[in-house]
């Protein structure tokens, strides 16, 4: 017992002396131990995230030069065929156009419609708490579920859409929502829009909340109006909430698909198609898996590029402000 | 920049009187009418589909704008007695359940490694991750269906709860390690002096400290894993029953004569989502409110 109690203080008592004359050492000592614990608490995370998203990305790649049709076990390459292909189909970038004005569309209207309801919300004194509950729980539905309802409320013959405008007198505006091909896409783009943004209100809403009082009332003082001082003082101040949400916002667009598979299906032909949905039609649905990798590394350059570009763009409005 | 400068200088002041002292303007009060009409309109399709579910195939059709005349749950109990949705119901929840317990497992560790590696390998390996949030689900889910065929894991559960693991772990390697920046490393290593395991020191001393983040990232996950439906739809085929969103969604192709049920099916599925958010919107809010500043 003696032994183990006069033993035990020694370790720390043997380790400070090293840590007056070389700290370094001490360290060069323990580091490499501690660092295969670090790497050992990184590994689960690590190794499944390599199989799940790194790896099959480098295989889509692969992929994207074969002619595999999804289900064969064997395959050729055939180059850059699947390439040509897609960039000369007229269906693919049709495809495009319609990410373009779904994503990027919803992405700027969703925003606007988000900082004018988290404008709202700041001007309240009492309440705010709940009404911002309130303002939320829309967004709680899944844009699956709304697609699903709607595609029921426009429906030509017992949608309620339609019989509300023939109740109305105005039988002639009623019409096959999904199946007229000049305005589906619209049509598609009104559903995306149909919200009071949830996440993307309640990131303005904080955002507006840190903008100091004190500076909107010095901007009163000096005689600006409520257009100005938002302009001036607001604007800026949240410039950062803007790049975030609107990065956001354009990630989510660029792979749209549960409104264009729920309500359309890409139809009447392939009038309403979106990239995300070509990927999945083409690689699944018509067994042109290779083309649908092609079309996927299409879709992943388009993500980067266009992330990488509207951050700078947008991080450099930040700076100026 | 003069702005942020005046920020800095403003900031350490509370910047709003205590809200009892202020007065009802005419103003905000337009504003919570405006606010309340507007959640009415977004909501009406929710509305509608929830009056719907109260009503008959021929009363739906017939009138579409009538109200239910009886509040009966004859559609809710052929909705579980007619379809598979009892099934679907478990699938989603041992889904969204297993996923958030295992994230939860897995993340904070890896992003403490992260953090506590040091050096060039810690830059690496957070880039490494970081890039995974560029990566769209479509760009790598053709290989996957591929490798779990090859795996018998195709039409598993199993499956979907993997192919949602790596997808949302760069989004909390990017949560956890912008919070664990602001953690000081005396207090582990403390610990640590004091004899506790590496293991024993993350989950007993540093776990207890990334509380706020744990809430904000399960119920944002959790949420996010209730309510997806292209990865159970890409991997679970007719051998299983499929998640709620692809029950709906088969439902709509097999039973274009029983809206009702569809109807029916959708209320169902909102109700848990909005049970989640009830029970935590508090850390939820903040959560989204902290990382919305930092952002």
């Amino acid at each position: 017992m003696d032994g183990s109690t006069t033993t035990a203080p020694r370790v720390p008592t043997g380790a400070p002396p090293a840590l007056q004359p070389g700290t370094a050492l001490r360290r060069r000592h323990r580091f490499p131990r501690a660092r295969w614990a670090m790497l050992a608490f990184i590994a689960p995370a690590l190794v499944i995230y390599l199989l799940m998203v790194i790896l099959p990305s480098l295989q889509t790649v692969q992929l994207s030069f074969t002619n595999w049709d999804g289900i064969s076990p064997s395959y050729d390459e055939v180059g850059v065929a699947n390439y040509t292909d897609i960039l000369t189909s007229g269906r693919f970038w049709n495809a495009v156009k319609n990410t373009l004005i779904l994503g990027l569309g919803s992405a700027v209207i969703v925003n606007l419609i988000s900082l004018v309801v988290a404008l709202m919300l700041d001007k309240l004194n009492h309440a705010m708490g709940f009404f911002r509950t309130v303002v939320y729980l829309p967004a709680l539905v899944s844009a699956f579920i709304m697609a699903t309802i709607w595609k029921y409320l426009l429906n030509y013959n017992f949608g309620i859409v339609n019989s509300a405008l023939r109740h109305l007198g105005l039988p002639q505006w009623a019409r096959d929502w999904l199946g007229d091909s000049g305005i589906v896409v619209w049509v598609l783009l009104f559903i995306i829009c149909f919200t009071l943004g949830g996440n993307t209100t309640l990131i303005y809403l904080a955002n507006l909340q840190s903008v100091p009082q004190e500076l909107l009332e010095a901007a009163r003082i000096d005689g600006a109006g409520s257009v100005k001082v938002f302009w001036n003082v607001t604007w800026p101040m949240i410039a950062g909430a803007v790049t975030v949400n609107m990065t956001l916002a354009m990630i989510a667009g660029w792979v749209l698909f549960d409104q264009v598979l729920v309500l359309t299906t890409g139809g009447p032909g392939f009038v309403s198609e979106t990239m995300a949905f070509f990927i999945y039609k083409v690689g699944f649905g018509e067994y042109r898996a290779g083309l649908g990798s092609a079309a996927a590394v299409v879709l992943f350059l388009v993500v980067i590029v266009s992330t990488v570009a509207s951050n700078a763009y947008m991080r450099k409005r930040e700076i100026q402000a | 920049m003069s702005a942020t400068a005046t920020k800095a200088q403003v900031l350490p002041r509370s910047r709003r009187e205590p809200r009892a002292k202020k007065k009802w303007t005419p103003g905000e009060i337009v504003v919570m009418v405006v606010l309340s009409v507007l959640v009415l309109i977004v909501a009406s399709p929710v509305i509608y589909a929830l009056l719907n579910s109260f009503r008959s195939y021929a009363e739906i059709t017939v009138d579409p704008m009538g109200l239910p005349t009886s509040f009966t749950f004859d559609n809710y109990i052929a909705l579980f007695q007619q379809t598979d949705y009892l099934q679907a119901v478990l699938n989603t929840l041992i889904i969204t359940v297993s996923t958030v317990v295992l994230l939860v497992a897995i993340v904070p560790m890896a992003a403490y490694g992260i953090e506590r590696i040091g050096g060039r390998t810690s830059n690496i390996i957070y880039i490494l991750f970081i890039a995974g949030l560029m990566i769209p689900f479509q760009v790598r889910m053709i290989p996957l269906v591929k490798a779990f065929n090859q795996v018998g894991l195709y039409s598993t559960l199993t499956s979907v709860i993997l192919v949602h693991l790596g997808g949302a772990a760069s989004f909390g390697v990017l949560l956890y390690c912008s919070f664990l920046k602001g953690i000081p490393i005396d207090v582990e290593e403390a610990a640590h002096v004091d004899g506790a395991g590496r293991l024993r020191t993350f989950w007993a001393i540093v776990f207890p400290m990334l509380l706020p983040v744990t809430s904000a990232f399960v119920i944002i996950q959790a949420l996010g894993l209730w309510n997806d439906f292209f990865v159970p739809l890409v991997f679970l085929d007719s051998t299983s029953a499929g998640t709620i969103n692809v029950a709906i969604n088969r439902m709509v192709g097999l039973l274009t004569s029983q809206w009702q049920l569809i109807y029916t099916g959708a209320i169902l599925a909102i109700i848990p989502s909005i049970a989640i958010f009830a029970g935590f919107q508090r850390y939820f809010i903040k959560g989204m409110s902290v990382g919305a500043v930092k952002g």
